[in-house]
């Protein structure tokens, strides 16, 4: 296993954002974290990268121990994280922006290939290099932030909802270049949504969570029919609503 | 004509002074979120290095008396330690107070090295004499005549100003600072080490109030144990004007800040002169009111709205 999330609780000073989660990737696998707003699955993200610290419970990542470490920490052990709101740094240009991650990697003489493998993933990204991070769309952002943490040559890359506040065909989009990412270089990626429609397509296997526990957790193949993952997700009995009133 | 040369160059001396002075602030202030009142009383304790310790009277010069290239780089030495150590000992236990919190330990600290400077050197202000021969006039041209230290402070301003604009652009450590004043989380996430990027700020900041000393005291050719803090006020307003967090913004508000005052010193009635920096802090307070987040935005600033 290579990332092992084991019963975590996370606080927020005294409101328990998390309350003993676990969730497990394996190598070369896609994992989704679906759930409704304010579920926990920014806090799940988080605490796994280092910026929050468990109060209860392990984070392992390829055996060692990383709760607690420092995000720096976290991200030179090989946890590249695309953060919910992509944060490009906006002063400064496209192509600093995609290289400050390459300072931490050790590999020095494999950098300047896989720049070159970014740019071809990212051919706008190449056309403006040169230009503040800040100038460019929504959708060019988040090819940025992706083609950054793809930089830092991660074990393992976690995003936080990658179509927030993209077009449909845009998210698609994303979504391709994740999927031939996996497929090319075996990438393993723990993605957060809040579509369960699109997880259940992009997965290997979901968790829904919900009021910081988890509801429900399987592989995507026998989730597909979205009825168990809609229940879980709403906590509610289907019947409630009725087919289709409900937009996810 | 003659006056109006030597208030200019008057003028831009003065900004350039406090702009130095708003840069040290703005460097801490971006990335840590740190307004550092103590900022003045580095300033004051490099002037105090100067010198033997002691409460005597007469000041008996020690570092003051070295040659001045071994004298600048032993002045700066001490800045920066001091501001590396108030760092360490410090500020990275409040790091992730308020920024409220953070001011207030800075003001402590200040206080704090103030009452070590009485102890050892008593309250009693000094006399000192570094750098006479910059305190002679020059000749511009004709019956203009202006202080070689203005000419002086001008033209440190601004080579420090280009050296650090280049360091900020055009190394790879000064691309991660940038980032990191921009979005510090963001940054430590890509395997920026925060702590490393803090304390280069405090090294760059130091650095700058030490030749602020060698400047300052040069200048006025006194010590006294608060003599960092009316100049600190006016950082802290340039900083403020010129918007927090913005270099270009720090530098715009330190000349706005210096020039106004020379230029109300030469335009202000005899009576009102004494006034001069009340009308200098009401100009502020219009200005706030105009742009309450200073003269220059950052994406920082907006954020924080
Ligand atoms: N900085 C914070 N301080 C206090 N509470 C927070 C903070 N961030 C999140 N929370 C709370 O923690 C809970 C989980 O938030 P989290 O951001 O992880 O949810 P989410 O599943 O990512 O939601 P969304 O889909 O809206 O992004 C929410 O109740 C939220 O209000
Ligand atoms: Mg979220």
């Amino acid at each position: 296993m290579l990332l092992d999330v084991d019963n975590i609780t996370v606080h927020y000073g005294r409101l328990a954002a998390l309350r003993g989660i676990s969730v497990t990737v394996e190598e070369g696998e896609i994992v989704c974290v679906v759930g409704p707003n304010g579920a926990g699955k920014s806090t799940t993200l988080l605490a796994i990268s280092g910026v929050l610290h468990p109060t209860d419970g392990a984070v392992t990542f390829d055996g060692k121990n990383i709760a607690g470490m420092s995000p720096e920490a976290v991200a030179r052990a090989g946890i590249s994280q695309v953060p919910e709101g992509r944060h490009v740094f906006t002063t400064l240009n496209v192509e600093e922006n995609l290289r400050i991650g390459t300072r931490m990697r050790k590999d020095r003489a494999e950098i300047e290939k896989d720049y070159k493998r970014v740019l071809e993933l990212f051919p706008v990204l190449a056309e403006r290099r040169r230009q503040p991070a800040g100038k460019l769309s929504g959708g060019e952002q988040q090819m940025l932030v992706i083609g950054r943490a793809l930089l830092t040559s991660p074990r393992i890359m976690t995003i936080d909802e990658p179509s927030l506040g993209l077009a449909p065909n845009l998210v698609d989009r994303v979504y391709e270049v994740l999927l031939e990412l996996r497929r090319n270089r075996g990438l393993t990626l723990l993605i957060v949504e809040q579509s369960s429609e699109r997880a259940l397509k992009a997965a290997d296997r979901l968790y829904v969570l919900r009021s910081g526990e988890i509801q429900l957790e399987g592989k995507a193949a026998d989730l597909q029919d979205g009825k168990r993952v809609r229940q879980a997700y709403f906590g509610f009995e289907e019947g409630v609503t009725h087919e289709g009133e409900v937009d996810f | 004509m003659d006056y109006v040369i030597q208030t200019i160059i008057s003028a831009l001396s003065f900004g350039s002074f406090y702009a130095l002075g708003a840069l040290g602030i703005g460097l801490l202030f971006s990335v840590l979120r740190l307004i550092n009142f103590a900022h003045g009383d580095f300033i004051t304790v490099g002037g105090f290095a100067l010198i033997v310790p002691s409460s005597a009277v007469v000041a008996t010069m020690a570092i003051g008396s070295f040659h001045p290239a071994l004298l600048l780089v032993c002045i700066v030495a001490i800045v920066v330690l001091l501001a590396l150590v108030s760092y360490f000992l410090v500020f990275q236990h409040v790091q992730n107070a308020s920024p409220a919190t953070m001011m207030i330990v800075s003001f402590a600290l200040g206080y704090t090295l103030q009452n070590v400077i009485v102890m050892i050197y008593g309250g009693r202000p000094k006399a000192v004499n570094i750098f006479p021969e910059l305190t002679g006039q020059v000749q511009l041209s004709d019956g203009v005549s202006v202080q070689i230290l203005q000419l002086v402070i001008i033209a440190v301003t601004w080579v420090l100003l280009i050296a650090l604009v280049l360091f900020l652009r055009r190394t790879q450590v000064g691309i991660q600072m940038r980032a990191a004043a921009e979005d510090f989380r963001m940054a430590r996430m890509l395997g920026v080490n925060g702590k490393n990027v803090i304390a280069l700020a405090f090294i760059l900041s130091g650095g700058l109030a030490g030749i602020m000393t060698l400047l300052f005291v040069t200048q006025t050719g006194v010590l006294t144990f608060r003599m960092g803090v009316p100049i600190m006020l006016f950082f802290f307003i340039a900083t403020v004007i010129g918007g927090m967090g913005s270099l270009v913004g720090a530098v715009v508000g330190g000349y706005s800040v210096g020039i106004v005052s020379v230029v109300l010193s030469a335009i202000l009635p005899e009576e009102l002169r004494g006034f001069r920096d009340a009308c200098v802090f009401i100009l502020v307070i219009i200005v706030l009111l105009a742009r309450p987040q200073g003269l220059v935005l950052t994406k920082a600033a907006k954020e924080r709205v």
